[in-house]
């Protein structure tokens, strides 16, 4: 039986779709209390007072604490993981993140108090008996804005709001002759808008002191509570981490919104203890929009400069990354390290210069969202070719087969280096457009779209060729960009007496399916029935340590941690077999579940030998017993899938409203274990790409006040604004992990936006429409038409 | 958000301009406000209860009124507070006598929302302020008319 390569059905839907998932919020712990946080109205305010006495009279009514009880008690602030520097060697701004603020709200949404009762209802009522006043002050939520002289500060010992800036690629000077002597520039000038993460479950987390052995545990919604762990005991509580457990239970999603540790988690922890009693705080929706890291937020001008035969000679680029009012754990690599880097594309550009420079705002703090920075790098790069094949009366597709690089394996061929800091690991980027073109039926179009011309209707088509680099990421490399933490991952084999296998592994689902992705690669490799494979995660008790899920890292650094413990399993097993068939280990094989002497019957079971391991009777002299490995893989490289999309929009001339007739992914995220598994990670990334495209969008006011954080006015998409996906794969190996594996989690949301967008903007080319913001909503599009 | 509106009444700058200046007056005929009780020259403290769209709160806060400029004009400066958000406004009101019986009452001014209620009561905002106004001038009419009958 094998099973890489098979769409086996999830193993974790069951519980899931029966109502069997234990979620943080559904964990009930005896003599739990629940807490109510106090937030701020405003954006930027001075607290001038607080009265609970109210609050505290009130029936049930546990604990209350303030920004003056956590400032008394010497708790620190929440940290950030990643270091970006000044171009001129300073260090970023790093301003605290109180877990409780006692002097100047900084953000809507902001902690001020927390309340602590009997039950949730009890906690939130006597909440709204805590008397604040504030003395409101200006703010600002536009980074543009932030940098302007005069503009109100988020810092004190932050001046101009500025946390760092930053470039990448080749020397200025270099870009500007480059750019000066091009044939044609094309600029565009935009905002990768804000966009709110919308994960189906609230964030959430239970406190639990335990006083009989001086212990803390953590339940939380985390996709990576190793590291939330680490982030508390070294960093906020000082609590020494062999007595803090944190536990991620099933995580409802989370599209990197709950990668980062937040200040909730380390106030019931905190709480816990001050009260002897277990804490539950759990966000209301109204709370998630408010205080989930949001993702991208940048303001952007981008050129792009050509020959007279459309070659790409430069490119530069300048942003303004808006960070929020605090820095969230990766804010500041997001749009650095995780954008700059990926403006090479899949484009032969010989010079790139990127300046990013990462401004505070009044605002809920930003950081990674699906995609994380590479977004906005395919966004940037495909709107601007796109335009650019308008400007001169190009073909879009043509323009990008022109410049793309040539296929390279890795292994025959070496990787490609970038001029951007990157080297790419394997890529043949022809054939996935290539592909698309024929799907999409490409001559068959552009004449039904002059034809629908003719009858006054609107269709457009647009591209989008996207590279992505994941798999995150080679611990040394990240270190020397200025990651405070390793990205290795951990992958530990237990197989147990009778031979079943139990799996712990770092990299946390939350969503993602690997109890069955993971479990098919070790049954696999064991020769064992699925259901003999268990796969733990989630859980700092019983898994060594891990980094966690984003990133598109989990098979690819997460699979082959596991890879290298089912190599010391299997090692081990043949010195076993070897010694109870009376053989060399050389002469051995092992397939299809045993070791067999090569050319004869003779051979012995993977149950047995691991029984053996376990009742060493008759065993080898000086082997250990058991049958237990760990491993940690720490990746060579990023790796890099990538694809082409195309999406054929039809724009209503009355209305504006833009209707997604088709859309076609063409992905290459190297080998595949599940496809089913990847195909519903690709019907997901696209459908997120497309909500940004159409319909998504953070709005602050002029006093920064979020004033879309409901259902009722964010939109999200919906099944009916999508087609049926078309979606089909090429397969180019990672030449440098043993699965060959890429990573497929944030592919359709990187590769999709810009393919609307350019879509639309085809569509609209008739009226003379050449960029618009997104979301493309129909006031924004038929505003343009006019 | 901006707040503007206005309205003709059929009196004089004068009649309009004691009623604007008489709490109990206002008390009866602002929609939502149950009460407004005098906290001096000028100062009111005004409790309301207003429902906008989706959004329901009870408020409470102060009400004064600045640059008199009888009869002719003045400010109202409003700073409500609530658990769903705070509200507040500078609002300029001008009277103006368009005949000997026809006076044009006309509002402009600000408004700054906070909290849920700007977060999700926004959208809809102007819509209801709208419909609040109108209430307003319609009760002001009757007011007015009562006035003028007796």
């Amino acid at each position: 039986m094998t099973y890489i390569g098979k769409s086996v059905k999830r193993v974790e839907d069951k519980r899931f779709l029966t109502g069997k998932g234990r979620y943080t919020d559904d964990i009930v712990l005896p003599g739990m209390t629940y807490a109510c946080i106090i937030r701020s109205p405003y954006a930027h305010a001075k607290i001038t007072g607080i009265d609970t006495s109210a609050a505290e009279g009130m029936e049930g009514v546990v604990a209350i604490f303030t920004g003056k009880d956590i400032a008394a008690a010497g708790v620190n602030g929440v940290p950030c993981g990643w270091q970006v520097n000044f171009k001129n060697g300073d260090t970023m701004k790093e301003p605290p993140h109180p877990l409780l603020v006692a002097d100047v709200v900084k953000h809507v949404g902001d902690n001020v108090a927390m309340v602590i009762a009997e039950s949730r209802e009890i906690a939130k009522d006597a909440a709204e008996m805590v008397e604040i006043d504030y003395e409101e002050l200006d703010a600002v939520a536009n980074a543009a804005k932030a940098v302007k002289d005069g503009a109100p500060q988020v810092h004190p010992d932050a001046p101009g709001n500025l946390c760092f800036d930053w470039e990448l690629g080749n020397p200025k000077e270099e870009v500007d002759a480059a750019m000066d002597a091009a044939h044609h520039i094309t600029k565009l000038d935009f905002t990768n808008q804000r966009l709110i993460p919308n994960a189906i479950e609230p964030r959430s987390a239970i406190g639990h002191y335990e006083s009989a052995g001086d212990k803390y545990t953590l339940y939380t919604t985390s996709q990576n509570p190793h590291l939330t762990r680490l982030l508390i005991s070294a960093f906020v509580l000082g609590i020494p981490e062999h007595r803090v457990r944190v536990v991620a239970p099933d995580v409802g999603g989370g599209f990197g919104s709950k990668i980062f540790h937040y200040t909730e988690e380390a106030l019931v922890v905190w709480a816990s203890k001050q009260i002897n009693r277990p804490i539950k705080w759990t966000a209301e929706r109204s709370e998630s929009f408010m205080t989930d890291a949001h993702g991208r937020d940048h303001v952007t001008t981008a050129e792009m400069g050509f020959d007279a035969e459309g070659n790409i000679v430069g490119l530069r680029v300048n942003t303004l990354a808006n960070l929020g009012a605090y820095l969230s754990t990766f804010a500041p690599c997001v749009p650095t390290w995780l954008h700059g880097t990926l403006l090479q594309g899949l484009y032969t550009t010989p010079k790139i210069n990127v300046d990013v420079t990462g401004v505070f705002t009044h605002t809920t703090p930003v950081d990674a969202y699906r995609g994380a920075g590479r977004p906005e790098a395919t966004y940037l790069l495909e709107r601007l070719l796109d335009t650019a094949a308008l400007e001169m009366n190009m073909d879009p597709a043509e323009l990008r087969l022109k410049n793309f690089i040539p296929p390279f394996d890795g292994v025959e061929q070496e990787g490609y280096a970038t001029q951007v800091a990157l080297q790419y690991d394997s890529g043949n980027y022809h054939r996935v457009l290539e592909r698309a073109l024929e799907m999409v039926g490409y001559d068959d179009f552009r004449k039904e779209q002059a034809e629908a011309r003719a009858n006054g209707k609107y269709l457009g088509i647009g591209f989008s060729t996207y590279i992505e680099a994941c798999g995150i990421a080679p611990s040394a490399v990240v270190g020397a960009l200025g990651a405070r933490a390793g990205l290795y991952e951990v992958g530990q084999v237990r197989v147990q007496p009778t031979g079943k296998v139990s799996v712990y592994t770092g990299a946390h689902s939350h969503g993602q399916g690997h109890e069955t992705t993971f479990a098919q690669v070790v049954a696999d490799k064991f020769g064992i029935a699925l259901d003999d494979v268990e796969i733990v995660h989630g859980d700092s008790e019983s898994v060594a340590f891990g980094m966690g899920t984003y990133g598109s890292r989990s098979l690819a650094v997460g699979g082959s941690a596991i890879i290298k413990s089912i190599e010391k399993v299997l090692e081990k097993g043949a010195k076993i077999a070897a010694h109870k068939l009376e053989a060399a280990e050389g002469d051995l094989e092992f397939a299809e579940g045993k070791w067999t002497v090569k050319g004869t019957d003779k051979s012995i079971g993977f149950g047995d030998v691991a029984l053996t391991a376990y009742v060493p009777h008759d065993y080898p002299e000086g082997l250990e017993p058991g049958m237990d490995f760990s491993s940690f893989y720490d990746p060579a490289n990023f790796t890099y899938p990538f694809g082409a999309h195309i999406a054929i929009v039809e724009v209503d001339k009355d209305t504006g409203s833009v209707k997604l007739k088709r859309f076609i992914a063409v992905d290459d995220v190297g080998n595949v274990i599940n496809p089913m598994i990847v195909d519903g990670q690709i019907h997901g990334g696209v459908a997120q790409g497309i909500g940004q495209a159409l319909f998504e969008g953070a709005i602050y006011d002029e006093n920064a006040q979020l004033i879309n954080g409901s259902y009722m006015d964010y939109t999200m998409p919906r099944a009916d604004d999508l087609p049926a996906f078309e979606i089909d794969r090429t397969v180019t190996p990672c030449p440098h992990n043993p699965l060959g594996v890429k990573g497929a989690g944030e592919a359709g949301a990187i590769g999709s936006t810009p393919a609307v967008v350019n879509a639309v903007m085809d569509a609209l080319s008739p009226f003379g429409v050449k960029n618009l913001e997104m979301p493309l909503t129909p006031e924004r599009v038929w505003r343009a038409m006019q | 958000m901006k707040l503007k509106g206005q309205h003709n009444f059929k009196t004089t700058p004068d009649v309009l301009w004691d009623k604007l200046m008489d709490a109990d007056t206002l008390a009866r005929i602002t929609p939502g406000v149950s009460r407004l009780d005098s906290k001096g020259e000028d100062i009111y403290e005004a409790i309301a209860d207003v429902k906008l769209g989706p959004v329901k709160g009870s408020f409470k806060g102060e009400l004064s009124v600045l640059e008199k400029l009888e009869p002719e004009s003045f400010i109202l400066n409003i700073k409500q507070n609530s658990k769903i958000g705070n509200v507040s406004a500078e609002v300029h009101i001008f009277l103006k006598p368009i005949t000997e019986e026809e006076t044009e009452m006309s509002f402009d001014g600000k408004a700054k929302l906070s909290g849920l209620l700007a977060r999700t009561g926004q959208r809809v905002l102007s819509g209801v302020a709208n419909t609040l106004s109108k209430q307003f001038f319609s009760a002001m009419e009757e007011e007015v008319s009562n006035a003028s009958l007796s």
